[in-house]
């Protein structure tokens, strides 16, 4: 199957190949490394430990090494924030070592999600003159911009500095724009982006496991622009403005539906909402009288973590096994962040376990 | 007086031929089968080194189509 994958890719123009391609090894070494991800009988066990048990627990599971590592400097709750940022990092660049090719390409298009988080993170810090240990302490040096450059960019005095450091990077036609008031504004544009290099990486390919891949990605961007539709109506925010929030690319929610959803109050939303793809998703926990927005953003998660487990056993050698592991890593950590962090803030049990996306 | 000159192939030649082409041929088909078992079997075994014995029995499963190929030559021969 993938030598005919090849034979298309090479007629094909628009997507030139970036070399030998080893699916086989990346795929099966993630699927080693998925087995590996706690499963969800692990949190109600963890709900009853203390810090210091689950910094233990932790310590003793796939985080071991950075806990080890970090234990000196930190402790407590910071400890395990900044031992899950590391495990993030570094199992993420991973990835990037293990692939090769195509795989290596596709996997870098997708972390330059953590480029921009990492740029965005720095002009906050230097928008607020955090000091340059507190921008390091938020960095997750997750993508193709490294520590070492991210460290130097932050020890960087002011924003112009930071800029014309990355005067050669794709995102410097955007960040030239940027003139110290206009944070969000440019937040947004590099978040767009990152949609517009991740569509032009999978290019107008025929094959099918790129057509998965896109049509993943643009289920991704439908559940975000979802998510920002309920928080806006939940607002009561009808501003036509709003609609540079959205991202372009969705699959079953197009632009042109958001801009009439835009209009709508919360009530008439939710029953415009019915006739939509995503209602059976969400249906049973979505009503015009909704006071939290946390079940409805828990569930659209759910479905994207669901649906990425099952897009990846219909092709197993392809990159879709590759995102469906970097999500639910991401997942992982995020859960471990929301037991910890409520513990430290003494939350209900119940209150963080309706938090959690498992 | 027209001649004619009749050049009589050996048998046993393509005889020899045939049993070559099935061992080369199904050679070159495991070994592309087993190319991306193998390396799988070594990306999985690098996360988790108990999958050695389970990855070394999948890489070899593709072997059987080279020995169908000596088989059917031993037959031919």
């Amino acid at each position: 199957m993938q030598l005919l994958q090849k034979f298309k890719r090479g007629n094909s123009k628009k997507s030139p190949s970036k070399g030998h391609a080893n699916y086989a090894y990346t795929t099966a070494r993630v699927r080693a490394m998925k087995s590996k991800i706690l499963p969800k009988e692990t949190y109600p066990r963890l709900m009853n430990m203390s810090i210091d048990e689950i910094t233990r627990f932790i310590g003793e599971s796939e985080y071991k090494e950075d806990i080890d590592e970090l234990a000196r400097n930190y402790e407590g709750v910071d400890l395990i924030e900044h031992a899950l940022n590391r495990n993030l990092a570094v199992t993420f660049t991973k990835l990037l070592s293990i692939s090769e090719g195509d795989v290596n390409f596709l996997v870098g298009e997708q972390l330059q999600k953590y480029d921009i988080w990492n740029i965005k993170t720095i002009l906050r810090g230097k928008y607020c003159n955090a000091s340059t240990d507190e921008i390091l302490d938020a960095i997750v040096a997750a993508g193709r911009l490294n520590y070492t450059f991210l460290s130097e960019l932050a020890a960087k005095n002011t924003y112009e500095e930071v800029i014309s450091e990355l005067a050669n990077t794709e995102y410097h036609s955007i960040l030239k724009n940027y003139d110290g008031t206009n944070l969000s504004d440019i937040e947004n544009q590099l978040d767009k982006i990152y949609y517009v290099g991740l569509f032009g990486a999978i290019g107008e390919s025929k094959s099918k496991d790129r057509k998965l891949f896109a049509e993943f990605t643009r289920m991704g961007i439908d559940l975000k622009n979802l998510m920002t539709l309920f928080r806006l109506k939940k607002s009561g925010i009808t501003d036509p403005e709003m609609m540079n929030l959205m991202i372009d690319g969705g699959l079953k929610l197009k632009l042109k539906d958001i801009q009439r959803l835009l209009s709508l109050s919360f009530a008439d939303f939710v029953s415009e909402l019915e006739k939509n793809y995503y209602w059976d998703v969400i249906s049973d926990v979505v009503s015009p009288d909704m006071v939290s927005l946390i079940d409805v953003e828990n569930r659209l998660k759910k479905h994207r973590l669901k649906s990425a487990a099952s897009f990846s056993h219909v092709y197993p050698i392809s990159i879709v096994p590759i995102m469906d592991y970097m999500l639910s890593k991401k997942n992982e950590i995020n859960n471990l962040r929301i037991v910890i962090r409520g513990k430290a803030a003494n939350l209900d049990d119940d209150i963080i376990k309706e938090q959690l996306v498992i | 007086m027209v001649t004619e000159t009749i050049t009589a192939m050996d048998p046993s030649g393509l005889k020899a031929i045939g049993a070559g082409l099935a061992v080369g041929l199904t050679g070159i088909a495991s070994a592309l089968a087993e190319k991306d078992i193998g390396s799988a079997a070594i990306g999985a075994m690098a996360e988790n080194e108990s999958l050695f014995g389970k990855g070394l029995i999948l890489t070899v499963i593709p072997e059987t189509i080279v020995i169908f190929g000596l088989v059917v030559a031993l037959l031919i021969k």
